[in-house]
């Protein structure tokens, strides 16, 4: 099979996918309102085409109010990510300080960001503060680790040959352990990015006043079902979209990654 | 160049080395595994030290030839960055000399023209066959223009017909480039085909048992090894392992 047959029967088994999916949906919903009667048919399971047309006639209030906690959740991943590099790199260069440090980093993800979330608040009694450093929180560990995982996996071998020529150590990392760690860290970054807007629409919900966890909140109270249904879809599409965000800055600074087949890379 | 090296009772043992290599010549560490050659060639080479006893290279540690960047070292495995083209791969020991750009460039079409890669210049290295990728590597580490070419095992990972390809394009860089080369392998017709003289090594403890002068005709051209003159070296060689 070639390259192009392969990518279009990949599409073709998604579309299938998605519409067998949303057609099962539909059928369900009916089932539970007009066959079983359920009172919360809407709540628990409503129409896909309603959820639809709630998207549409909402998208300017959901997309304003995604908007907030995306961008709160981008910060804070990229200030997250930052942390995680230069933990990994820190932890690289001296296996003391590794071995003092692991152990605290393991320690800081076993606190229920659920629990955290509001002790920081209560710190800086900031909503968009708060929103970035849970978010920070929540990225820095799978980076760090990723990263990490990478730096330590480097082959002797290709130490020497920079060593053969006398490399210095800002040249060994330049030339052959960051480049080398690139594909391990994008893996850390794609298990981060989705967990980021989770972090950042968990922030929203502790009495922020926008954003989409708000919404979410709200609509929940309000028993406005269509509006709650949209928005548990439009902070769905936000976590898969940061994913993609970064396969895609990541195919286009790994450029040799494309290239390679899937399994000679490392880590993808 | 003397040195004798002198490893107690250490891992990969080696005793009371000491060998002359000649300004220009190449020479092979032949031996089964375990007879300490590789290790003999990555204590010349400073990329691990000895436990007791030294080396001197024309009166320098190799720690000194190291530094200066004399010698460059092929791998067994080609050992390239998979994320940096075949020029950039050859390109990298340049970047850390800090060599010009424009110089940069221009080494890298020589070396290309050297090792017969021109067409492969902007391929990733998983793109080439095992030989090719082998020979990026000589490449890259005739990119500073060292004084020492140190090879270790470099064509093993290969097949026979891409092992005799190879044998031959090595000799006509070397021709061309007369550096001094040091070629560790355990094949005996690749050490005659290639070496001035070949340095017999045996294991527990790893010594010398044998040094060959290798006196056949260069240019040499694969035809050489259905000669008499080539069995008989290989013979010859075979015999000194005997009784080991």
């Amino acid at each position: 099979m070639t390259m192009s047959e392969d990518r279009k029967g990949k599409k073709m088994v998604a579309a299938v996918w998605i519409i067998c999916i949303a057609a099962a949906w539909e059928l369900l919903a009916y089932l539970l309102k007009y066959v079983i009667k359920d009172q919360m048919a809407d709540m628990k399971l409503p129409f896909p085409h309603d959820i639809v047309i709630t998207l549409v006639q909402n998208w300017r209030v959901l997309l304003e109010a995604g908007a907030v906690t995306f961008s709160r959740a981008v910060i804070g991943f990229a200030f997250g990510a930052g942390v995680g590099i230069i933990l990994a790199v820190v932890m690289s260069l001296s296996k003391t300080l590794e071995k003092i440090a692991f152990p605290y980093l393991i320690i800081s993800q076993m606190i229920p960001v659920l629990g955290l979330a509001p002790i920081i608040f209560n710190i800086v009694r900031d909503m968009n503060v708060s929103r970035i450093l849970i978010a920070a929180y929540i990225t820095f560990f799978p980076v760090a680790v990723n990263m990490l995982s990478g730096l330590k996996s480097v082959e002797q071998e290709k130490k020497d040959l920079l060593y053969s020529i006398a490399a210095g150590k800002y040249s060994v990392y330049t030339k052959l352990m960051f480049p080398f760690s690139m594909s391990y860290l994008f893996t850390g970054l794609k298990i981060a990015a989705p967990m980021a807007v989770t972090a950042s629409i968990l922030v929203d919900m502790l009495g922020s006043k926008s954003g989409i966890g708000v919404k979410i909140l709200y609509s929940l109270y309000s028993n406005s079902t269509n509006i709650f249904w949209a928005s548990v879809v439009t902070s769905a599409f936000m976590g898969i979209i940061s994913y993609y965000i970064v396969v895609f800055i990541q195919k286009m600074l790994l450029p040799w990654q494309n290239v390679i087949p899937k399994e000679a890379g490392a880590a993808v | 160049m003397k040195y004798p090296v002198n490893n107690g009772d250490d891992v990969a043992a080696l005793n009371d080395i000491s060998l002359d290599i000649r300004q220009g010549e190449f020479i092979s560490l032949l031996g089964p595994s375990g007879c300490g050659k590789t290790t003999l060639l990555r204590i010349i080479a400073d990329l691990i030290q000895p436990t007791s006893g030294s080396v001197s290279i024309h009166g320098q540690t190799p720690r000194e030839i190291r530094i200066q960047k004399k010698y460059g070292f092929v791998f067994q495995s080609p050992v390239l960055y998979d994320w940096r083209t075949v020029r950039r791969n050859i390109c990298m020991p340049m970047e850390i000399m800090g060599i010009p750009k424009k110089e940069r460039t221009a080494r890298i079409d020589r070396m290309l023209e050297l090792v017969d890669l021109q067409d492969f210049g902007s391929k990733y290295p998983f793109e080439l066959s095992g030989g090719m990728q082998q020979r990026v590597g000589i490449a890259r580490a005739l990119a500073l223009d060292p004084e020492y070419l140190m090879m270790d095992e470099p064509f093993s990972a290969l097949d026979e017909f891409t092992r005799e390809k190879l044998n031959e394009d090595l000799l006509h860089i070397w021709s061309k480039t007369n550096k001094t080369i040091i070629f560790v392998t355990h094949n005996i017709p690749e050490s005659v085909f290639l070496s001035d003289r070949v340095v017999v090594l045996s294991p527990h403890p790893g010594r010398i048992s044998a040094i060959v002068d290798i006196d056949l005709p260069r240019p040499r051209r694969n035809t050489l090894r259905e000669t008499p003159e080539f069995y008989e070296y290989v013979a010859k060689i075979r015999k000194s392992f005997e009784g080991v």
